[in-house]
């Protein structure tokens, strides 16, 4: 296990000198992403100069849900997304089966000789925003809200990754995953928003099957003092255990995906 | 001598959702709940002993790349049981992997925009390769598979030769004591086939590494692999030496006669005449314990016999043979 962990610095190293090579197409990509993410930031801005609350949350609170949403988002795909949405083509060209000889855990291997310094771009621009919206949204900071926040990001970053990672593990049973992201960045960009803008069936399915309410709605309603449908007095406590649960069944799910790995023919 | 591998009973059995033809057809593929098995592999057993170098061959489809998988504990076989190195290969993956190299000949390992130095660097990392060691075998490896002034160059720059030479280098550095290479000259020219297999026959010789290769390429089992296993359809056809391969499979020797005036019929009692060219006659000798002198005998002297030439067939045309007879078989069932 130990002589594994040593292995992963190494894997990091080698995955951004790779990236290096193509520095001018990094940079670029960095710009792009602030760009847009930027856009959709001042989308939301516009709207609200004309109606100045959306479900009950005005303009520094709704940056303060993009800019939690953006971070964690970075973050938990940081160490997840790229690496399990090629997964699916490491099943179907076969190059699984070169890393499943490898004296190395697969999914460690992936994620770390992967590792997507790209998010980089998203960070840059949800930090800044975060600090601003935290100053501006009115949080009432005592010890409490300090663990609170930290705990929650760390545990809307395990929710990113767990579910990325359960949805590229299905590659490895069904060769085929990537349908499974479309749908997983549907219900991603209605996290941008209040949960309690949607009906009711959609605020189910964000607090359940497809447990996206984790990584912004909730903890930042929490955070804000503001009322969470469903969830009610229990938010707090969803919002920090959603990530080490949803991480957990991740692993079963991936295990259980690997033992069933037939590869894609041959 | 004790087994490396044993191979008990092996199957391997893949379920497939059902597929319907044409495009209602293929609606109906989407949601329908039926499975067709396929087998890939079938009640095959075989040991293979310390020290042997064993070529697996088969057409396309029979399972060779399956059996690859199975041993070095990639896929879980259906039915039967395998020992590799006296693990279960799947159950025992990491284990298992410590003691074996695998090149997939398809399917690079090398780390496509890093100097090729850099891949080495990490299999040492992952396999615990001790420093001397490392900087003995690379050395050695490289230097017999002239690798060595491509080192501090990025794999992408590299030819497929090279870069298939690389991996095999790669998959040897930790000392494995059984190396498993799925189709290591598939692509490669024949300068470059030609290095690969004198590397691997030598390393076998040499190192006493244990070498099971699948191919298509009868050249790379010749040179490399006394052993030979076959099979087709999933099944084990043939397993021994390959100097049996002929009288096991049952492949005729062709034999011409020519003589200087048209004899008229020549009918054999031990040979069957395939072609008649009036002074020129070519027969297939099905059996093998037929000798030349028997037959001439029966040509007899009165007939005005100028030539005799005796083909032997080679590996490849045997093996044909094999194919031709066993497709003709089937249409005939249909």
């Amino acid at each position: 296990m130990r002589h594994q962990l040593s292995i992963l610095p190494l894997l990091v190293r080698m995955y951004v000198k790779s990236q290096m090579e193509y520095r001018g197409a990094f940079w670029l990509d960095r710009l792009a992403q602030i760009l847009s993410y930027g856009a959709v930031l001042l989308g939301m801005w516009i709207l609200l100069q004309k109606f100045d609350l959306l479900g009950g949350w005005n303009w520094p609170e709704l940056a303060l849900l993009f800019s939690f949403q953006l971070l964690a988002y970075a973050l938990g795909a940081s160490v997840s997304f790229t690496q399990l949405r090629d997964l699916e083509d490491l099943v179907r060209l076969g190059t699984l089966d070169a890393l499943l000889t490898k004296p190395i855990n697969t999914w460690a291997y992936l994620i770390f000789s992967g590792l997507n310094v790209g998010y980089a771009g998203h960070i840059a621009l949800a930090i800044p925003v975060l600090i601003w919206a935290l100053m501006a949204a009115g949080v009432q900071w005592s010890l409490g809200t300090v663990l609170f926040f930290a705990g929650s990001l760390l545990s809307a970053t395990l929710v990113t990754g767990a579910v990325i990672t359960m949805i590229g593990a299905t590659a490895m049973i069904w060769v085929r995953s990537n349908h499974l992201f479309s749908i997983f960045f549907g219900f991603w960009e209605l996290t941008r928003y209040p949960i309690n803008i949607f009906p009711t069936g959609i605020q189910a399915v964000l607090l359940t099957v497809v447990p996206l309410g984790y990584i912004s709605a909730v903890p930042v309603a929490v955070l804000l003092g503001k009322p969470v449908p469903l969830l009610g007095d229990f938010a707090g406590l969803a919002a920090l255990l959603a990530g080490p649960i949803i991480a957990l069944l991740a692993v079963a799910h991936w295990r259980y995906a690997l033992s069933r790995y037939q590869g894609a023919g041959g | 001598m004790t087994a490396l591998i044993e191979a008990r009973g092996i199957s391997k059995r893949f379920r497939q959702h059902k597929r319907f033809p044409g495009l209602l057809g293929a609606f109906k593929s989407l949601v329908t709940t039926e499975y067709t098995e396929v087998t890939a592999v079938s009640d095959i057993s075989f040991d293979i002993t310390a020290g042997e170098a064993v070529g697996y061959l088969g057409p396309n489809g029979a399972g060779k790349s399956t059996m690859i998988k199975m041993m070095t504990g990639i896929l879980l076989p259906s039915a039967g049981t395998l020992s590799v190195l006296g693990r279960t290969p799947h159950a025992e993956r990491m284990a298992n992997a410590r003691q074996i190299g695998v090149v997939f000949g398809q399917r690079s390992q090398l780390w496509w925009d890093l100097p090729l130095l850099d891949s080495f660097t990490l299999h040492q990392r992952i396999y615990e390769i001790p420093a001397a060691r490392y900087q003995d075998n690379l050395k050695r490896f490289s230097a017999l598979l002239d690798l060595t002034p491509f080192l501090d160059r990025a794999v992408r720059q590299l030819s497929l030769g090279q870069r298939m030479r690389a991996e095999i280098v790669m998959s040897l550095l930790h000392d494995p004591k059984i190396l498993f290479l799925d189709e290591p000259t598939i692509g490669l020219d024949v300068v470059a086939k030609d290095a690969v297999r004198k590397f691997l026959a030598e390393i076998n010789r040499e190192r006493g590494v244990t070498i099971i290769l699948t191919t298509h390429d009868l050249q790379d089992i010749e040179t490399i692999c006394p052993r030979l296993i076959m099979v087709d359809q999933a099944r084990l056809i043939f397993d021994g030496e390959l100097t049996r391969l002929r009288s096991a499979l049952g492949s005729a020797r062709r034999l011409t006669l020519e003589f200087a005036s048209d004899p008229g019929p020549v009918p054999l009692s031990s040979a069957t005449l395939t072609s008649d060219e009036g002074l020129r006659k070519h027969y297939l000798l099905e059996r093998d314990d037929v000798s030349l002198v028997q037959v001439l005998g029966e040509v007899g002297s009165d007939r005005d016999l100028k030539d005799v030439a005796l083909h032997e067939p080679d590996i490849e045309e045997v093996i044909r043979t094999f194919y031709q007879r066993r497709n003709a078989a089937a249409a005939a069932a249909q």
